[in-house]
């Protein structure tokens, strides 16, 4: 039976799925253990598998499994108000060298991110990190792909809003 | 081509998943709007601070564990093997090996099912369709599933289809159909049976959700509520006389 074929088919995929998981649960610990119950899950279910795109089945597996818990749990992380980015403010004076802005513009990137409804911060990781079809994101989120494109619109839209309160766009451009 | 048009397609033009031609047109468009120019050089700048953001790669120790895990159960996969081949040896029963991974699957599904169950019901994600007509929930799955799942509407002896949904269970995309007995509600999951798995008529309790197994007409049937055992009994016999 496929055990050979399960570490195949998930191993080198590992970091792109933590990454997933880590931006759904904007924790380490947690988005460890996802992983974990997502592959044990993914290990039950591999002759369900039935075409080679292996990476999107395994978002779908790593969300379902996500909002089992959080359901499970009763506990919508996403009531939980953010306040991430709200009093980070960028000091020109206090960041003269390029590698701290750098960071700097790191850290409110990933703040704003952070702080996107899940709706629309998973389209963005799928979309951005991992560069999924949006035919691809509307499988894995379960969605039709007019309902991929305006999240991506709409977060899109409002990363940019923060961003432009924040972050200084034009150092990247 | 106006701003208002170009704007509209910028992200899927950005994202090139705009059709040529349409493409073409944002094109010429850019060519002549500086304004829009703006626009894509401001979704560009977006798009490159994002991919700044943090990859998180998987820590090592997850990796180990993973491993470890598929080893655990590669080793107990070989015992039943061995247990298996020992029963053949002995000729108590052919079946028993088939058997034991049909109810390991089973009782995956199961799990699994009543985990849509409900999460439909706590992430407010019961419907994309919501229809108590079946000629309006059967048409909205055209075109999303490789198949065309039966909707029959039992409102007449007290079990409305309320609506339906895509749905992602035992690893595969489903059709779920809901229906309502008064404030009960039923998750159907109707996807084609494969083969190899699970084809066992069953009934099991999990969690305090009843299920019901079945297989008609090469599809497979999963039906799962709090509704009591003789009430989803009987919407199931009905369902599937349907």
């Amino acid at each position: 039976m496929p055990l050979r074929a399960f570490e195949e088919t998930v191993l080198p995929h590992l970091d792109a799925v933590f990454n997933y998981a880590r931006w759904l649960t904007k924790n380490t610990a947690d988005a460890e253990d996802l992983v974990q119950e997502a592959c044990v899950r993914a290990m039950r279910f591999l002759s369900s598998l039935r075409d080679d795109d292996a990476r999107a089945w395994l978002f779908a597996i790593v969300r379902n499994t996500w909002y089992s818990r959080v359901s499970r749990r009763a506990n919508m992380a996403e009531a939980i108000p953010l306040d991430g980015a709200r009093d980070v403010r960028p000091d020109g004076a206090l960041d003269p060298e390029e590698r701290l802005l750098q960071q700097h513009t790191v850290a409110l990137v990933r703040a704003a991110l952070e702080q996107l409804p899940v709706d629309f911060r998973e389209v963005i990781v799928l979309r951005e990190f991992e560069g999924l079809s949006y035919k691809e994101i509307a499988a894995v989120v379960r969605v039709p792909i007019g309902t991929v494109m305006s999240r991506l619109a709409r977060g899109r839209e409002r990363l940019m809003a923060v961003l432009k309160l924040t972050a200084p766009m034009e150092t990247l451009r | 081509m106006s701003c208002e048009h170009a704007e509209r397609d910028l992200d899927t033009y950005l994202d090139n998943e705009l059709d040529a031609a349409t493409a073409m047109d944002i094109h010429g468009h850019l060519n002549e709007c500086a304004a829009c120019r703006r626009r894509v050089a401001e979704r560009e700048a977006l798009g490159r601070l994002v991919r700044a953001a943090p990859y998180y790669s998987a820590p090592d120790r997850l990796r180990a564990r993973v491993l470890a895990q598929t080893t655990r159960a590669r080793s107990v996969r070989r015992l039943l093997t061995w247990a298996a081949a020992a029963v053949l040896v002995v000729s108590v029963g052919g079946g028993l090996s088939l058997w034991r991974s049909a109810v390991t699957l089973g009782d995956a599904m199961a799990d699994d099912v009543v985990d849509s169950h409900v999460r439909s019901l706590m992430a407010s994600h019961l419907f994309d369709v919501e229809s108590t007509d079946q000629h309006t929930v059967k048409p909205w799955f055209l075109g999303k599933l490789d198949f065309s799942p039966p909707v029959a509407d039992l409102a007449s002896i007290g079990f409305p289809l309320v609506g339906g949904r895509l749905d992602y269970v035992g690893g595969r995309p489903v059709a779920a159909l809901v229906y309502q007995r008064q404030r009960h509600t039923i998750n159907v999951f109707v996807s084609p049976a494969l083969n190899d798995v699970f084809t066992q008529a069953n009934v099991q309790s999990l969690r305090g959700f009843h299920i019901h197994h079945w297989v008609h007409d090469r599809m497979s049937f999963w039906a799962v509520s709090d509704l009591n055992e003789a009430e989803l009994t009987q919407f199931c016999e009905a369902l599937e006389a349907s």
